[in-house]
């Protein structure tokens, strides 16, 4: 059974073609990140309109690639929420159309099902129940999935998602955006010791809450910078200039010899620190509540090598199966939204024309 | 504005009193309304948002960031939407992001970061500008619109 995933929910252009939910055939992504590079983010007016030039390529590509036609397809899967509402208007209404007039079955995904799903297009899956952690750049959320359908949310994030910390960070940092991939970087340079940012542990509940650390590093660069002028040291280095630009990187003053100066490897390394530090210690805690034995990581921060080292690691020691996709498919894709769109079809569960994109849909 | 000169202030001791004053503003807001809160990275304007949206009847565990999105609109009536203007460098983008399209009806509106906004958008703002005094405590200050009401949030 062959299914075309379309995703339009941010910033990427996504089409896939996959075969009984578990076999991807070609799997299309067509990145906006250069276009909005500049404005240190998404901006959703834009990237609606950059998926409108981009979803007619991105499809055409996924079919060829995959060697099918439209005829070929059981049905046509789209994300159609959460995201922004621009962006999933275009491939709502684009899964819409062509279902429409081809007669091919529409399913409706929702993209946290979808970063959920993407863990059976890897060979082995995991098998049901299992726990599900899903960060990304707009979500950190903690699930319980007992089956197809069956989900139950323990936490999710109060403020910030963990993603959106790493983008702020590194704008405060001067690194600019998206901030996962340069700060993952350089803090393989750092000390993850150096500074003891806090961790929100929320101890009551499974939630999460990340946006008391990008405060915390706020505070620590200015802490430096007013040190700096109160001290009256005479270094080569400027480290706060401003709020958002920080920065020539230094061990330690060349003058004092002062350890309080820290680099920007560190900052960085004690900042993913405390990040994977928290995603890892709750998804523990809830491993140990629920009694569970397999653990799916997915979403855009899934692809950080410090949090898919840890979580291995942890898992290892607590004797939990762990399943991490492949970087392609934790980031956002549309074979995830294919993957799940099989288990909608073949429970019969098909989408009616009328279906409209929303911004806000919790699982 | 001559009759603006009395700013009505309050003192927030930490998170749970922000969102208090927030909970007791977004009770008097009205269809049409724009609340623009001040403050830097930190200060607690999405904690004040969670109270706000909570007076209008939503589950303030639903409201997070809206950085990321830039605009978050809430299905309530009339709809809610919560701003935030963090990412956004220029007047021009702030016609690409459709926010003129957004202020025109009657929403409620919260807008973090409004100083990026205040001199295009034409309405009077309800002004909430927050400020840390420590790690805890916060000084917020309401302005504009209808500020004598707010005398007794």
């Amino acid at each position: 059974m062959l299914v075309l995933g379309i995703d339009t929910s941010c910033d990427d252009t996504s089409a896939s073609v996959v075969e009984n939910g578990i076999k991807t055939l070609s799997n299309i992504i067509s990145s906006q990140i250069e276009i909005h590079k500049k404005y240190g983010g998404i901006v959703p007016e834009l990237a609606s309109r950059r998926h409108i030039e981009m979803i007619w390529p991105v499809v055409d590509e996924a079919l060829t690639n995959a060697g099918i036609k439209l005829e070929d397809l059981s049905g046509i899967a789209v994300c159609h929420g959460p995201g922004l509402i621009g962006s999933l208007l275009v491939g709502c209404s684009f899964a819409k159309a062509i279902c429409y007039c081809r007669g091919i079955p529409l399913v409706a995904v929702n993209h946290l099902e979808g970063h959920i799903f993407s863990s059976f297009l890897e060979d082995p899956g995991p098998s049901f129940p299992f726990l599900a952690l899903i960060v990304s750049g707009g979500h950190t959320c903690l699930y319980m999935i007992a089956g197809f359908g069956k989900y139950r949310e323990l936490g999710r994030t109060r403020d910030d998602a963990a993603g959106e910390a790493y983008d702020k960070v590194s704008k405060l940092l001067g690194l600019g955006y998206p901030g996962g991939p340069v700060i993952d970087k350089l803090a393989q340079k750092g000390n993850p010791k150096a500074i003891d940012f806090p961790r929100a542990y929320l101890p009551e509940s499974l939630d999460f809450s990340f946006s008391g650390i990008k405060t915390a590093v706020l505070n620590f660069l200015k802490s430096k910078k007013e040190s700096r002028v109160k001290g009256q040291q005479s270094t080569k280095q400027s480290l706060v200039s401003s709020h958002s630009s920080l920065v020539e990187p230094c061990d330690q003053c060349p003058v004092t010899g002062d350890k309080s100066y820290f680099s920007l490897s560190d900052i960085a390394a004690s900042f993913q620190a405390a990040i994977v530090d928290v995603l890892v210690r709750k998804t523990e805690w809830a491993i140990k509540k629920e009694h569970i034995k397999r653990v799916v990581l997915s979403g855009g921060v899934a692809a950080n090598s410090e949090l898919r080292k840890m979580m291995k690691e942890m898992a290892e020691e607590r004797g939990v199966e762990i399943f991490i996709p492949a970087i392609s498919l934790c980031t956002d894709n549309a074979a995830m939204i294919a993957a799940a769109g099989y288990q909608h079809l073949v429970s019969g569960n098909i989408a009616g024309l009328d279906l409209n994109p929303r911004a806000y849909m919790p699982l | 504005m001559v009759s603006s000169e009395i700013q009505r202030k309050y003192i927030s001791k930490g998170p749970e009193e922000t969102k208090d004053i927030g909970y007791r503003l977004g009770r008097l807001l009205n269809p049409g309304d724009i609340v623009g809160l001040y403050g830097e990275l930190g200060a607690g304007k999405t904690t004040m948002v969670k109270g706000i949206a909570r007076a209008l009847g939503l589950d303030e565990r639903d409201v997070v960031s809206a950085s990321f999105t830039i605009i978050t609109e809430y299905d309530t009536s009339p709809p809610f939407l919560h701003i935030d203007l963090y990412r956004v460098k220029s007047d021009e983008e702030l016609d690409e992001i459709g926010l003129w399209d957004y202020l025109k009806t009657g929403n409620i509106a919260v807008i973090e970061w409004a100083e990026k906004a205040e001199k295009e958008i034409t309405e009077e703002l309800i002004k909430v500008k927050i400020k840390p005094v420590d790690e805890n405590v916060r000084e917020i200050t309401l302005e504009g619109k209808y500020e004598k009401d707010r005398d007794n949030l």
